[in-house]
């Protein structure tokens, strides 16, 4: 029986959380990321970007972006924003909890998060149960800003747009340069990501009025794939959009080689074409592919505080800013920016501030036209993507024009040809 | 007196579990008490085929997502409510024990779990893939009004605390009359020496499939209470191999083939997991994960048997 009560004592003891006194004058933000498991290095970088934000809401610099200029938000006495971090290792029900403990416990007066979309789902579902206003940042799964969520508001563009993206550079190119596209051929990967991507590139073709000749899926992780690019030969198409992670990325680049087949263009749907070991691994082989990203360095050359930005990061951390840092760093912008126009803390008036967003795209380090979310969904409708071409081994942008630092090569050499 | 001690200290455990969320208000200490006893009752139901028949199982996440999946799809797809799919997930759960079980209980010892392994990762791999049931994206069940009836509630966590606590019980008494009936002796016999057993007439292959039913049925009970209660779900967060492992560990520590080890066990593994990640994990270097498998490894070396044994007379030499 004493050691029964000596268990009891163990578990009350465990149990009995502390919750720690708040400083009168700041504003806390939760931030849910994946700090540790399979995408924990994603979750350091996106953490290491909101707080570089931080850093620049809270001291002065002189930079033309939102709260940048004064310590704090003005409009809340130069309150300093805190941000209190949480792990959800990439599990949905640790997501949920972890959101409802910084609300209840940590009284964060909005949240960040979550990066894996499935997280994202049950993390913005406790914000929505206790009226607390939570902005995504890099989740792209169309879903998400489906659900009629009143406090859920998405910052980047997502799958669906970024799929429609690759139709918007065809028909821009067609005026330009006058080229000629008969039909398209499907090529991807046979898990979410892949499978997903296909339907939303079958649906833009569809509306694009361009033909689809053909899909063909093979199964992840392959290490054979002749078979499947003869079909796709057979095909005749003058452009393959192409889903593939990075190991298949590189056998079908190999393999296209093999069989000498070059259309006019390979779009691929970035994923295993932007991986740093893509153009490590083949050299000039990789040339010539034209891919979609959310970011790239080059973008420096039009926004120039791209460039700063991208050096501090670089400076603080020692890792080089890429898409998901940048996109973390925007968010928490965003959202000082929404509160600094809200002049409070009550939920209620950040998402009427929310709601009344606009952040111009010059004054942000993601090629976005701005951010400005749509009323009903809460989408950011100005976001964008960019497509990207390897020249020499380097990632360039080609698309959209008014952002190219090169100009796009078209068709792709013929490969005795290079 | 004899037999009292073990009535008293029930009866307290008892009173614990109606008061506890009295004590802790929050949502997040009750989030972690519902977790524990989520974790006791899964462990609960793996004790059944791995504690007390002693086969090992790592497939029984399998039932977890066919619960869940279940009464998921129903409400989706038909509407119906969340408790008939409940009931539908036993049921499939239940025929998945069957045919997994009819064939596999032919292979011996470490066979069996390597089998499991393999059922577990087609059962994943199959849902991954089906479009009818969300594929890889999940399905998100409807937010519908709160009530017993659509075992949904959405301001307090206190309804679905009591929930868990009902299911936990209904799994123990299981458990407990399968350990003083004939089917508790036939396990254990068939545990400790199945030639023997085989040899005194009991059916191996049978009784080893309703060990197995038990379990699936139980877990697939935990899988519906988990779709209802964060109205998402996957297949990698409801038939992952991992939570088959984590379901194992828990009984592990506790204690193997005891009726409250999977409890000491999940009283123990679920707030340690909580806390750890809580208070150190937002550095982000996985010093929680380091604490908790060093704890893991202290319980392992210093009471293999399980933490069970500490707390009862039997360890003490007391009779």
């Amino acid at each position: 029986m004493k050691r029964f009560c000596k268990l009891f004592c163990v578990v009350l003891f465990v149990f009995s959380i502390v919750s720690v006194a708040h400083a009168e004058n700041e504003v806390r933000i939760g931030v849910i990321f994946p700090l540790t498991g399979s995408a924990a290095s994603t979750g350091q970088v996106l953490l290491e970007g909101v707080k570089l934000a931080t850093d620049i809401i809270n001291n002065k610099y002189k930079l033309n972006m939102p709260l940048a200029a004064t310590e704090g938000l003005p409009n809340l006495k130069g309150a300093k924003i805190k941000i209190i971090v949480a792990d959800h290792q990439g599990k949905p029900e640790i997501g949920m909890a972890e959101a409802e403990r910084l609300i209840t416990q940590e009284k964060v007066v909005a949240i960040i998060g979550c990066y894996n979309s499935a997280i994202t789902a049950t993390a913005s579902q406790a914000a929505e149960r206790y009226g607390i206003p939570f902005l995504n940042d890099s989740s792209t799964s169309p879903t998400l800003t489906e659900r009629g969520f009143k406090w859920f508001f998405r910052a980047t563009p997502n799958d669906d747009l970024l799929s429609e993206n690759f139709y918007n550079f065809l028909n821009d190119l067609k005026k330009k340069k006058n080229i000629k596209i008969n039909s398209i051929a499907l090529f991807s990967e046979n898990t979410l990501f892949g499978a997903d991507s296909v339907k939303f590139q079958q649906k833009y073709a569809d509306k694009y009025g361009y033909t689809v000749n053909g899909t063909v899926l093979y199964p992840a992780k392959s290490t054979q794939l002749t078979s499947e690019i003869q079909k796709l030969k057979s095909y005749n198409s003058s452009i393959v959009l192409q889903t593939s992670y990075i190991a298949d990325a590189i056998l079908s680049m190999k393999t296209y080689r093999e069989l000498n087949y070059a259309p006019d263009a390979i779009l691929a749907n970035n994923a295993g074409f932007n991986d740093p070991e893509f153009v490590k691994t083949l050299g000039n082989d990789a040339n010539f592919i034209i891919s979609r990203e959310v970011w790239a360095k080059d973008l420096a050359n039009v926004k120039p505080m791209i460039k700063t930005i991208a050096d501090m990061f670089q400076k603080r951390t020692g890792k080089t800013m890429d898409g998901s840092s940048s996109r973390s760093f925007t968010a928490m912008i965003v959202l000082a920016d929404a509160i600094n126009r809200a002049r409070s803390t009550e939920p209620e008036k950040i998402h009427k501030a929310l709601l009344e967003t606009d952040i111009k795209g010059s004054q942000l380090i993601v090629p976005w036209d701005g951010v400005k979310f749509d009323a009903k969904t809460h989408q950011n409708v100005l976001g964008k993507g960019i497509i990207v071409q390897v020249q020499n081994g380097e990632y360039y942008t080609v698309w959209p024009f008014n952002l190219a630092t090169k100009e796009v090569v078209w068709p792709f050499p013929k490969w005795d040809k290079r | 007196m004899k037999n009292k001690l073990p009535v008293i200290a029930f009866l307290l455990f008892f009173c614990c579990l109606i008061f506890f969320p009295l004590v802790f208000k929050t949502p997040f200490p009750r989030h972690v008490l519902i977790m524990v006893f989520l974790y006791a009752t899964m462990g609960i139901g793996w004790n059944i085929i791995g504690g007390y028949a002693g086969q090992v199982s790592f497939g029984n996440a399998a039932f977890f997502g066919v619960g869940a999946y279940s009464s998921a799809i129903l409400l989706v797809h038909f509407g119906i409510s969340p408790w008939v799919g409940m009931l539908v997930g036993v049921l499939l759960s239940a025929l998945l024990a069957v045919i997994v079980g009819y064939p596999c209980f032919r292979l011996q010892g470490h066979y069996f779990a390597i089998a499991t392994i393999a059922v577990g990762e087609i059962v994943m791999v199959a849902f991954l893939n089906w479009n009818f049931a969300g594929a890889a994206v999940g399905i998100y069940l409807p937010i519908l009004e709160q009530s017993l009836k659509n075992f949904e509630f959405h301001t307090s966590k206190l309804p679905y605390y009591y929930i868990i606590v009902c299911i936990f019980l209904f799994a123990l008494a299981v458990c407990y009359f399968m350990e003083k009936s004939r089917w508790g002796y036939y396990f254990r016999a068939i545990k400790n020496d199945p030639d023997g057993a085989c040899s005194l007439g009991i059916n191996i292959r049978k009784y080893k499939l309703y060990a197995f039913i038990l379990s699936a049925v139980i877990t697939s009970i935990c899988g519906t209470f988990y779709a209802q209660y964060i109205l998402y779900i996957h297949p990698s967060s409801t038939m992952d191999l991992m939570m088959s492992i984590q379901i194992c560990i828990i009984v592990l520590i506790g204690g193997l083939g005891k009726l409250f080890g999977p409890v000491l066990g999940a009283i123990i593994f679920v707030p340690l997991t909580e806390l750890t990640r809580v208070y150190l994990g937002s550095q982000g270097q996985g010093m929680d994960f380091i604490i908790y498998a060093l704890i893991i490894m202290v319980i392992a070396i210093m009471r293999p048997q399980g933490l069970w044994g500490v707390f009862s007379r039997e360890a003490r030499g007391t009779r």
